[in-house]
C-alpha cells in the first residue's frame, strides 16, 4: 500500500511539467525535406565508397575481421600467443643446439698475426712487442699456381 | 514558478521521477539483422552498411538536428558520423548494439562540433509538418484556456528551439534522446556513458531548466 501511495505521489503531474511535454512532443512534427534528405543519403554512400576504396587493409584490420574470436575472447589470443613464443623459442633453442654441433661458418687462424707474446708479457711484466720490418709486405706477389694474391703473415716476414 | 536551477548539484537529485511519455518506447535495434549486416559491411560490403544508414539516417538526422537545431549543421554531422562509423567498423566488436554505438559517434561528434564553433549558431529549422494540427497536444496548447494560446507556432518553435539550445550539453543530451526520441533510460545510460541515475537527474534537470526558460509562455 505504502509503495503505491508512493508510486501516486511520484507520478502526479505538474502542469507545467505537462505544458513542456506537449511542446516537446511538438518538435517531432518538425519535419525534414525529403529531398534534401535524400541527397544526404546519396552524399553518405558517395564519401563511405570513396573511403573504402582508398582504405588500405593493415594487418591489424584483416586480423580482426578474419578471425575475430582472437579478440572477441582475450584468452584464446592470449593462449594463442603463448603458443607462438613457445615455437619461436623452441626453434631457437634448436638453432643453437645446432649451430653448436656442426662447424660452420668463417674461422680465422691467429698464425702469421702479429700479436702480444703473452707468457714473454707475463715473465718480464712488460709487453714485449714484434718486431716490424721496416718495410712491411701486405701481399705476396702471385707466383704459379692459379695467380692468387696471397697475404703474407707478419711472422713469415720477420724470419 | 521555476526558478534558477542549480545545474551541479545534480547527484543530489531523488531518482524517482517517472517518464512523462510512457508511449515513447523506442523499437528494439538489437536486431539479428542488424548483425548480419555488420558483419558483411565489416568484411567490406558498402550494400550492407547502404543498408545500415537507410535504417539509422533519420535517427541520426533527429538527434543531430536536435542537438544543433540547425539543419546544416545537422546534414553535415550526419554524413560525418556515418562515414565516420564505417571508418571504425572493423574495430566495432559488437558487444553493444550497432544501435548503441552509432549513437555515441553521433552524440560525440555532435559535441565536439559545437565545442570546435564556439559562438552559438543561428537557428536553421524544419517545417513542421501539416499533420501537428491533428495532434491532441497541439489542440491543447491552442485551446482556450492555454497559456499558449496566443503564440503562433513559428514563435513557439523558435523560442523553444532557442531554451532547448541554452542547454548544457550533456541536458541536452538527455532531453533530445528521451522526451523527443523516446529511448529509454537504460540505453541513454549506455550510450552517454552514465548511470540510469545520472540520466534521469540530468533528465530532470534539463526539464526544470527549459520550463525556466519558457517561463514567460507558461504562466
Amino acid at each position: 500500500m505504502m509503495g503505491e501511495n508512493k508510486n501516486q505521489e511520484t507520478t502526479a503531474e505538474n502542469p507545467a511539467d505537462v505544458l513542456l511535454q506537449q511542446l516537446l512532443h511538438l518538435k517531432r512534427y518538425e519535419i525534414p525535406d525529403t529531398h534534401r534528405m535524400v541527397k544526404n543519403k546519396q552524399n553518405i554512400m558517395r564519401l563511405v565508397r570513396e573511403s573504402s576504396s582508398r582504405k588500405r587493409w593493415s594487418l591489424s584490420d584483416l586480423i580482426e575481421v578474419n578471425i575475430p574470436w582472437f579478440f572477441a575472447e582475450p584468452r584464446y589470443g592470449i593462449a594463442a600467443l603463448f603458443i607462438v613464443f613457445a615455437g619461436l623459442q623452441f626453434v631457437g633453442v634448436n638453432s643453437q643446439r645446432q649451430a653448436a654441433h656442426n662447424k660452420m661458418g668463417i674461422y680465422t687462424s691467429d698464425q702469421g698475426l702479429a700479436s702480444l707474446d703473452a707468457s714473454m708479457a707475463a715473465s718480464t711484466n712488460r709487453f714485449t712487442y714484434p718486431k716490424i720490418p721496416n718495410n712491411l709486405q701486405l701481399f705476396a706477389s702471385p707466383s704459379g699456381g692459379d695467380g692468387t694474391i696471397r697475404p703474407v703473415g707478419l711472422r713469415e716476414q720477420s724470419q | 514558478m521555476v526558478g534558477d536551477v542549480n545545474l551541479d548539484a545534480e547527484d543530489d537529485l531523488p531518482e524517482e521521477e517517472e517518464d512523462l511519455l510512457p508511449e515513447e518506447v523506442p523499437e528494439e535495434d538489437a536486431s539479428p539483422q542488424d548483425t548480419e549486416l555488420v558483419l558483411k559491411a565489416q568484411r567490406g560490403d558498402v550494400h550492407a552498411f547502404d543498408e545500415l544508414v537507410e535504417r539509422y539516417h533519420g535517427k541520426i538526422y533527429g538527434l543531430t538536428y536536435n542537438m544543433t537545431s540547425n539543419r546544416e549543421d545537422a546534414e553535415d554531422l550526419t554524413q560525418e558520423v556515418f562515414v565516420k562509423a564505417f571508418e571504425a567498423l572493423p574495430r566495432f566488436q559488437g558487444k553493444s548494439s550497432f544501435y548503441t554505438w552509432i549513437y555515441r559517434i553521433a552524440v560525440n561528434k555532435t559535441i565536439n562540433y559545437r565545442k570546435k564553433r564556439n559562438r552559438k549558431r543561428a537557428l536553421s529549422l524544419d517545417q513542421f509538418d501539416q499533420e501537428i494540427k491533428m495532434d491532441g497536444s497541439y489542440h491543447d496548447l491552442t485551446s482556450k484556456g492555454s497559456p499558449l494560446r496566443n503564440i503562433s507556432l513559428s514563435e513557439l518553435q523558435i523560442k523553444l528551439n532557442e531554451a532547448l539550445q541554452n542547454l548544457s550539453e550533456k541536458h541536452r543530451t538527455v532531453v533530445v534522446m528521451h522526451d523527443m526520441q523516446g529511448i529509454p533510460h537504460e540505453d541513454i545510460a549506455k550510450v552517454v556513458g552514465a548511470s540510469v541515475g545520472t540520466v534521469r537527474s540530468r533528465l530532470f534537470y534539463a526539464r526544470r531548466q527549459m520550463q525556466a526558460e519558457l517561463s514567460e509562455f507558461m504562466k
